[in-house]
């Protein structure tokens, strides 16, 4: 990243801002970032979309002001200012879901307050938008928070599945699936973020046995 | 850049001032946001309300909302955030009084269960029953908001207080103040008996304190 | 590539360096003879469901541990036996009429993620057919809590109905069933069930023989205790770790009994009652997830007993005893790292520890 001074990215450069949130350095699979919500809010599809959502607003509007604002901050308050920025977001995703959905609002709980803290996005401020465009900013920020609203839909999928025969609210398997109460539970979040990590440790070790073998 | 602080150090009253300009940005922000959101959040909120009071109360057109305070008395309430115990009374079509809707809450399994019960001043009786938050065990205690058996105990639950309101075994129900429990989530089944005794005994004489202002809406 | 073996071809260690013949396999064989009596009462109990219910889960074990040392690229280890036991021991502590295929995923769970991804027999940290009863416990909360009567009529002509269930379907509702084939006015709960949620009491005398309600093999006291009996006797097993459960659990509920009789039942009845006896003898006493120091093993007993008691008497749940040896097997590395022995001619330095 030395491209500190804001000359107009290139097309591929603003491309791998992107991607690298998106899949290289996947927030929850690959750097495991963010585990509150992660874990907390993912017992359903919609909530798991709920909190990606407003995590991608935070995260995007978040790196876009900081870096506007990047030249400015001396570095004595720079946290100070990152977290007044953050929780401004915050407060306003926070009013914004009470006036879409009160089920939803309801169902996220303190977790979109705890955005203020989810560390991915003070270390998308102090590590990307602190130092980048504008432009590169955006980009980073919708990547990383596309990331994470993946990861967070892997795993509020696979536990509403599981744990309810439902997707979204609509039953899969008809009235006398068993449901696995367990992937609703706090324990099942643990599981299921588990068997995730696990099958894309075995992808990512078997893409590179076979690089092995190719040389 | 005119200080000559050493080390790059910047002066308090810089770091003051931009400090202060990223407060400011920041405070317009929310406070449009809050102005903007204000109407929906309170429209949001009634709606859901009312649904509630309609479905337990069925043919209750008009609506009406009273504060209790602390020594009993009502005030008719515009909104539905204000703080404390309050009555919802729905009237019908001819604006004649078909019952009031009551809030509760106590223990269960998980955490406290909050539940909205409606009461008929004719039937002395309690005439519907909605679990309004809960976090009980999915497939287990959760059966106090689906099990049919379990939410008929509540199309006619004597409540003229002459006996406590109370849960019993699953299937030993003899008595009209008896809530039978559901087998399996009897924990949950107990804390909604407890619920609405407690509500019940408190509320109660206070409706039929106020019966006549209730009846005639004002 | 070549996987970090976990049998070096060397090895090095201080003494002793005689061993006995005594394998695990040896071990392993006698810990089933001492469980059988108590898996053909669990049969006469409640009839044919209850050996479905000891073949499945004992396959689904064998199976999934095969499963596993072939994915790794391991001889099989099921020639053991100790994964046998795990499969019996998961079984006894189901309901009689619990699903056949949720005891196969119970045996998949215990083995593969309560040993197999540890690193197999000796790497796990806990009790593998408890890992698995947990996973049900917390998965099928209403099957795992569905009990039937002992002695049911035409018990060894008919499967209890939920146990046919279709696989992830939903176990049907029993209580018609119940009331047709029950002996007496029982209606399936369990002994502690029955004292936790409608005070009624149950005579120790069946408690004792095992002709009540429970999961499918916990009910007969004085079967279990004749297989601890056994396995002391050939010196199979630490009885000092069931002693020290059974008797921190005695004097715990005694202390509760005294305090207020009209609420807390017989210190008798809660030894006699529930998986207590069972879990005592043949789960605590697991060699992998006990400690190995002198007073660490009466420790780890006494902290057993006293969580069983404690969530059976102020919990929410009617029984603890699994979820005491669960937190038991995880305390016991610190258990043994604080009651490290003195070794002989040093000098315990203050506040120092091993």
């Amino acid at each position: 990243m030395a491209h500190a001074h804001g000359n107009a990215p290139s097309p591929s450069e603003s491309m791998e801002a992107f991607l690298n949130g998106l899949w290289k350095q996947n927030p929850v699979f690959v750097q495991v970032l963010g585990m509150c919500p992660t874990l907390a809010v993912t017992n359903s599809a919609r909530n798991a979309a709920a909190m990606g959502l407003a995590t991608i607003f935070v995260l995007v509007c978040s790196n876009t002001l900081i870096s506007l604002v990047r030249k400015l901050v001396q570095k004595q308050v720079r946290i100070a200012t990152y977290i007044l920025i953050i929780a401004t977001f915050v407060t306003m995703v926070d009013y914004i879901i009470k006036a879409v959905s009160v089920d939803v609002y309801k169902a996220l709980g303190p977790f979109i307050a705890l955005i203020v803290v989810n560390c991915i996005i003070l270390g998308r401020a102090e590590a990307f938008a602190s130092k980048n465009s504008v432009g590169k900013s955006i980009l980073d920020g919708l990547g990383m928070g596309l990331g994470f609203a993946i990861a967070l839909f892997c795993l509020g999928g696979v536990r509403e599945i599981l744990g309810a025969g439902t997707l979204f609210g609509v039953s899969l398997f008809g009235p006398n699936f068993q449901p696995w109460v367990l992937f609703l539970l706090p324990s099942g979040g643990f599981f299921t973020l588990a068997g995730w990590l696990l099958i894309f440790t075995w992808w990512k070790e078997r893409k590179k046995r076979m690089a092995e073998a190719q040389q | 850049m005119n200080q000559a602080a050493p080390q790059n150090m910047p002066s308090s009253a810089k770091l003051i001032q931009l400090m202060g300009t990223v407060s400011l940005v920041c405070g317009l922000l929310i406070v449009s946001t809050h102005q903007a959101t204000l109407a929906p959040i309170r429209a949001n909120q009634e709606t859901i309300m009312r649904q509630t009071v309609a479905e337990l109360l069925p043919g209750a057109n008009k609506q009406i909302t009273y504060g209790v305070d602390g020594s009993g008395n009502l005030t008719v309430l515009q909104g539905v955030d204000a703080p404390g115990p309050k009555l919802f009374a729905g009237y019908d079509a001819s604006g004649k009084l078909i019952g009031v809707v009551l809030e509760g809450a106590d223990r269960g399994y998980a955490d406290v269960i909050r539940a909205m019960y409606s009461y008929s001043l004719e039937k002395q009786a309690i005439i519907g029953f909605k679990v309004t938050e809960l976090k009980e065990t999915p497939g287990l205690g959760d059966k106090i908001v689906t099990d049919p058996k379990f939410l008929a105990n509540f199309k006619e639950l004597d409540a003229s207080l002459k006996n406590r309101i109370v849960t019993v075994k699953s299937g030993t129900k003899k008595n009209k103040w008896e809530i039978d429990a559901i087998s399996g989530a009897t924990i949950s089944s107990r804390a909604v008996g407890r619920l609405i005794d407690k509500s019940a005994k408190e509320m109660i004489p206070i409706i039929q304190r106020n019966r006549q202002r209730i009846e005639g809406g004002n | 590539m070549s996987a970090p073996s976990l049998t070096p071809e060397i090895v090095l260690h201080t003494s002793p360096h005689l061993h006995s013949a005594r394998s695990v396999g040896v071990i392993m064989r006698n810990v089933v003879y001492a469980m059988l009596p108590i898996c053909l009462y669990g049969v006469y109990n409640f009839g044919i469901s209850v050996v479905a219910l000891l073949v499945v889960s004992t396959l689904s074990c064998v199976l999934t541990e095969h499963m596993f040392c072939r994915a790794a690229g391991r001889p099989s280890s099921i020639k053991d036996s100790s994964v046998i036991i795990t499969g019996i021991l998961l079984g006894l502590t189901l309901p009689p009429g619990f699903p056949l295929w949720m005891a196969a995923v119970g045996g998949f769970v215990a083995v593969g993620l309560g040993k197999m991804l540890f690193g197999g027999l000796g790497f796990n940290v806990f009790n593998p057919a408890l890992v698995g009863r947990a996973f049900l416990q917390a998965a099928f909360p209403t099957a795992i809590t569905t009990y039937t009567p002992a002695l049911a009529n035409g018990r060894f002509a008919e499967f209890i109905p939920t146990t046919l269930t279709f696989p992830f379907a939903q176990p049907p509702v029993i209580t018609e069933w119940i009331a047709r084939v029950r002996i007496d006015a029982f209606s399936g709960a369990t002994p502690l069930t029955a004292l936790k949620f409608d005070k009624i009491g149950t005579g120790l005398t069946p408690l004792f023989w095992g002709n009540v309600a429970g999961s499918a093999g916990e009910t007969s006291v004085i079967l279990i205790l004749l297989g601890g009996l056994y396995l002391v006797a050939r010196n199979f097993m630490d009885w000092r770790i069931t002693a020290a459960m059974l008797l921190s659990a005695f004097v715990l509920s005694g202390v509760f009994h005294l305090s207020n009789p009209a609420a807390y039942p017989h210190p008798l009845f809660m030894l006699f009652s529930g998986g207590l006896m069972l879990g005592a003898v043949f789960m605590a006493t697991d060699m992998v997830g006990s400690p190995v120091t002198p007073l660490g093993v009466w420790i780890y007993g006494g902290v057993m007993g006293a969580l069983t008691i404690l969530i059976r008497l102020l919990g929410g749940l009617p029984e603890g005893v699994m979820y005491a040896i669960l937190i038991g097997n995880a305390v016991s590395p610190m258990i043994d790292n604080l009651t490290q022995p003195r070794v002989y001619g040093t000098q315990r330095k203050t506040g120092a520890r091993a």
